[in-house]
């Protein structure tokens, strides 16, 4: 088996809650903090800890802003995120695909 | 071994991607056409004075019909502009979860229909007020249930007509003297009608107040 996908799976991606919250991103145009938490279990501070690190590597855009007088933290995918995350999945594809009986 | 991690990967991506595709399409219009639709369908319903069971569900029926084409209407006006499928997951999911309230309170209304609920005084048969109130206690549940596919707001939009709907079935059992001809329509005004413009503009201010955030 050929295991040049596998050495190039992004590694701040494939951290499990990582992988889960660039994967909810995916699916929605942005998400807020709360949407997130609540869809992953997550608690506050693991939260944070996760994004700060997708929005370090430049993968995920965080915006504060008030709503109802109350502060509101919403994600979004940026666009090397995206691309990051697309080629993550082509990449775990390939690894699947390899070990299929031919 | 390695491939079978990939693949529950992949299962998993799958699924949280599925669960975290809300339902956004277009809430604020739908919300304020069906407030405009249900509080004009209750002034003149009022004017008109539709006081019987009958002529009461099927006008109501009638307007239930323009509000829903309507709003799909919305729906796939929106998919087009965005480029999206008008049967998309979230769409599916949130029809789903509309369908087991909302199929109830058609075999209410046929029931109704067939047997219909009124109240006969001095002046002209009225609607017993359990029907119009069933309608908005159903409904809440409806918007409750499809409230989970959609942003966290719904759900208690959903809660406002189940509580509030229950509250006034409640105080309708109590009651000892006959409604007024117009009580079933100020109901469906209210509900249907006020509720919807009142959330519908607060999703268009709070929207736009985000876009421009």
């Amino acid at each position: 088996m050929n295991p040049e996908p596998f050495l190039q799976l992004d590694r701040v991606i494939h951290e499990k809650g990582r992988l889960a919250i660039m994967s909810m991103l995916a699916a929605s145009p942005e998400l807020s903090f709360t949407e997130m938490r609540d869809g992953l279990n997550m608690t506050d501070g693991n939260l944070t800890t996760h994004i700060r690190t997708l929005q370090e590597a430049g993968y995920v855009s965080v915006t504060k802003s008030f709503q109802n007088r109350r502060p509101l933290t919403t994600c979004a995918f940026t666009a090397s995120g995206r691309r990051a995350f697309t080629k993550y999945i082509n990449l775990l594809e390939q690894i699947v695909q390899q070990s299929r009986p031919q | 071994m390695e491939s079978n991690w990939a693949a529950e990967h992949l299962q998993v991506i799958r699924t949280l991607m599925e669960r975290s595709a809300l339902y956004r399409r277009a809430l604020a219009p739908i919300m304020l056409y069906n407030g405009i639709v249900g509080s004009v369908a209750a002034v003149l319903a009022w004017r008109l004075r539709i006081c019987p069971p009958k002529a009461f569900i099927v006008y109501w029926a009638l307007v239930a019909v323009g509000a829903l084409a309507g709003s799909l209407l919305l729906v796939r006006r929106q998919a087009l502009k965005d480029k999206e499928p008008f049967w998309s997951p979230p769409t599916r999911r949130v029809t789903q979860a509309l369908l087991p309230p909302l199929v109830a309170g058609g075999i209410c209304t046929v029931g109704a229909f067939l047997r219909p609920p009124m109240i006969r005084g001095l002046g002209p048969p009225v609607t017993e007020l359990w029907l119009p109130l069933s309608w908005v206690v159903l409904y809440g549940c409806a918007i409750h249930a499809a409230g989970f596919f959609m942003p966290r707001g719904m759900r208690l939009f959903g809660w406002g007509f189940i509580v509030a709907g229950c509250a006034l079935l409640a105080a309708d059992l109590a009651r000892d003297e006959l409604p007024h001809y117009g009580t079933a329509h100020i109901i469906m005004g209210t509900f249907f009608g006020g509720f919807h413009l009142a959330y519908g503009l607060y999703l268009y201010f709070t929207e736009r107040r985000r876009a421009a955030a």
